[in-house]
């Protein structure tokens, strides 16, 4: 973590410590957690693209269903990861004082985001790699630009890590957090081009595919796996900063108001 | 308890003032004022005790003094740290127990503490060795691999104060320390604050339990409605505001009535609580009993005066009154 910028008023401790913290617990539940990482994906990828990708043929030229869906599911999925680490998770760790212990050392609001947000990162990477290697096997993934997928994985990482607290900081108890996977991880998964291309929706529909965060992730990492980058690419990268910058100091100040009575 | 705390204390002591310091604090939540411009000071190596009913702004006022919630006004100051100005670095300085145990459930006992003492800002090696130590004191050696949820409620809080030891503060607050354990367990806890006591660790703590303040604190507050009502030592406060005496009737419901009216008939203060009935004299002399004696199902005995007593006296209502 020694990157050497400049980061005022940040304790890199802080920081460092609560991902140790995730990684520590991470690690002894590893055998549960590894089926959500690898094994509910494969299993995603392998319906997806064999089932449903032979009833459609190729999508576009030259590209079969299963290399247009694969980065698809791949970012959809880390979304998944990333959300229900501060949104779940996070809420755990509020309702059994976690937060309130951990706020006895010198750690501060926004430190406490960012050692999450960087876990989120983290099981993001863990499950795209994981993925993107059971890809690579089936041929859906090919070239070493795909290897660029790792920069929408960890972009999702961060967004998505920060909208999770949206809701975990406001929540008054578990059944609320339904929410985060009716509102926004469900209608993400399917309307943000993972399994065909948003062009094909109602014409209404798909200002509001792209307004919704994954959507311009899946873009940039379709980008990566097919070889097809372009400016479009890069506007989407700048949305997503754009939107993160909106929502993560939200979650600061929500977080906030709630731990700091 | 270790070369580094002492250096510590050295610097604290030094320093010829008091470890805690806080001058007319007060917590506003909306109109209502929780904690209400209370001023208190705690010497080093002082045990020092609020007491006081739950709802009274303890936790409150612990949770300011420990840089978690910014006072609305007022002036505090821990170990030579300005706590308005920078709750940080007090937090880098001060143990702290809350409430509730907050203990992580995900992690074992050993790593609850040790990874606790990383974020507090020890390296890995320190960490570990502290964690070793600290569990060693506090004899849960043998559970260190267990998970939080296997222990009983004393190993619990033994836990937490074992947590806030990780950094060898030299000043620790408690947010009562040991509410809801069985009297085994509680006796435990007040060994081992002893301990820490001796090692010269300052101890700011919270409780609504008198004897708890008897035996630990050397100086306390008495707390209601966001007020320090008043201060001093339980000896103190006790010569001051509790009666010498006081004579309790244990009685059955059928001789109940009789007490009663016996007591009233002579215009004896009295007061109830369940099956025991407390008549405190005046002026230090023993009220006149004698009629009850030979009432059926009455038993009569005499207890000096307590912190209890100090509560009501000051307050007009039971400590024990929640």
């Amino acid at each position: 973590m020694n990157l050497a910028i400049p980061t005022p008023g940040i304790r890199r401790r802080s920081v460092t410590g609560l991902w140790l913290r995730h990684a520590v617990s991470f690690v002894r539940y590893w055998k549960f957690v590894i089926t959500w990482v690898l094994i509910e994906p494969v299993i995603i990828l392998v319906a997806v693209g064999f089932g449903v990708g032979k009833l459609v043929g190729s999508i576009e030229d030259g590209v079969s269903y299963a290399e247009f869906v694969t980065p698809g599911l791949i970012i959809g999925n880390a979304m998944f990861h990333a959300l229900f680490e501060t949104s779940w998770n996070a809420y755990n760790r509020i309702d059994n004082d976690v937060y309130e212990t951990a706020l006895t050392t010198p750690i501060t609001i926004t430190e406490i985001t960012m050692g999450d947000i960087l876990w989120a990162v983290t099981r993001s990477i863990m499950t795209v790699v994981g993925t993107s290697i059971v890809a690579a096997m089936f041929g859906w993934l090919t070239g070493w630009e795909a290897l660029g997928i790792l920069i929408p994985a960890i972009m999702v990482g961060i967004t998505f890590g920060a909208l999770g607290f949206l809701f975990s900081a406001v929540a008054p108890h578990t059944t609320f957090l339904t929410l985060v996977f009716t509102l926004v991880a469900s209608p993400m998964f399917f309307f943000s081009g993972s399994f065909f291309p948003i062009e094909i929706l109602p014409d209404w529909v798909e200002p509001v595919a792209w307004v919704m965060p994954l959507t311009s992730a899946v873009h940039i990492a379709r980008g990566f796996a097919l070889g097809s980058l372009d400016m479009s690419h890069l506007w989407a990268a700048v949305y997503m900063v754009a939107i993160t910058a909106v929502i993560w100091p939200l979650a600061i100040f929500l977080l906030r108001r709630r731990l700091i009575k | 308890m270790t070369n580094e705390s002492q250096t510590k204390n050295d610097a604290v002591r030094n320093l010829n003032g008091s470890v805690i310091q806080a001058e007319k604090i007060r917590k506003l939540y909306g109109d209502f004022a929780a904690v209400d411009g209370i001023s208190f000071n705690v010497e080093p190596g002082e045990t020092y005790g609020l007491l006081g009913p739950n709802g009274a702004g303890k936790t409150t006022t612990m949770r300011m003094l420990s840089g978690l919630s910014p006072a609305n006004s007022g002036e505090i100051n821990v170990a030579g740290i300005d706590v308005v100005k920078d709750n940080r670095a007090v937090r880098e300085v001060m143990g702290v127990v809350t409430q509730h145990d907050g203990l992580d459930g995900g992690l074992t006992v050993f790593q609850n503490l040790f990874l606790h003492g990383f974020l507090a800002g020890l390296s890995r090696k320190a960490s570990k060795n502290r964690a070793h130590e600290v569990l060693e004191f506090f004899g849960l050696r043998d559970r260190s691999k267990a998970n939080v949820y296997e222990l009983s409620g004393g190993m619990k809080r033994r836990l937490a104060i074992a947590r806030s030891m990780m950094t060898s503060p030299t000043v620790i607050v408690m947010d009562e320390p040991s509410t809801g354990l069985d009297p085994q367990s509680r006796n435990r806890v007040w060994e081992e604050l002893a301990v820490l006591k001796d090692a010269g660790v300052t101890v700011l703590l919270s409780t609504h339990y008198m004897e708890e303040a008897t035996i630990l604190c050397d100086r306390l507050s008495i707390m209601d409605h966001g007020k320090i009502l008043d201060e001093g030592s339980p000896d103190q406060m006790i010569e001051r505001h509790a009666p010498k005496e006081v004579a309790q009737l244990r009685v059955t419901p059928a001789s109940l009535r009789t007490v009663r009216d016996y007591l009233n008939e002579r215009a004896i203060t009295f007061r109830e609580v369940g099956a025991l009935v407390s008549v405190t004299g005046v002026n230090g002399d023993r009220p006149d009993l004698s009629g009850l004696e030979s009432v059926e199902g009455v038993r009569t005995s005499y207890r000096a005066g307590n912190l209890e007593d100090v509560f009501l006296s000051i307050t007009g209502r039971e400590l024990r009154d929640e």
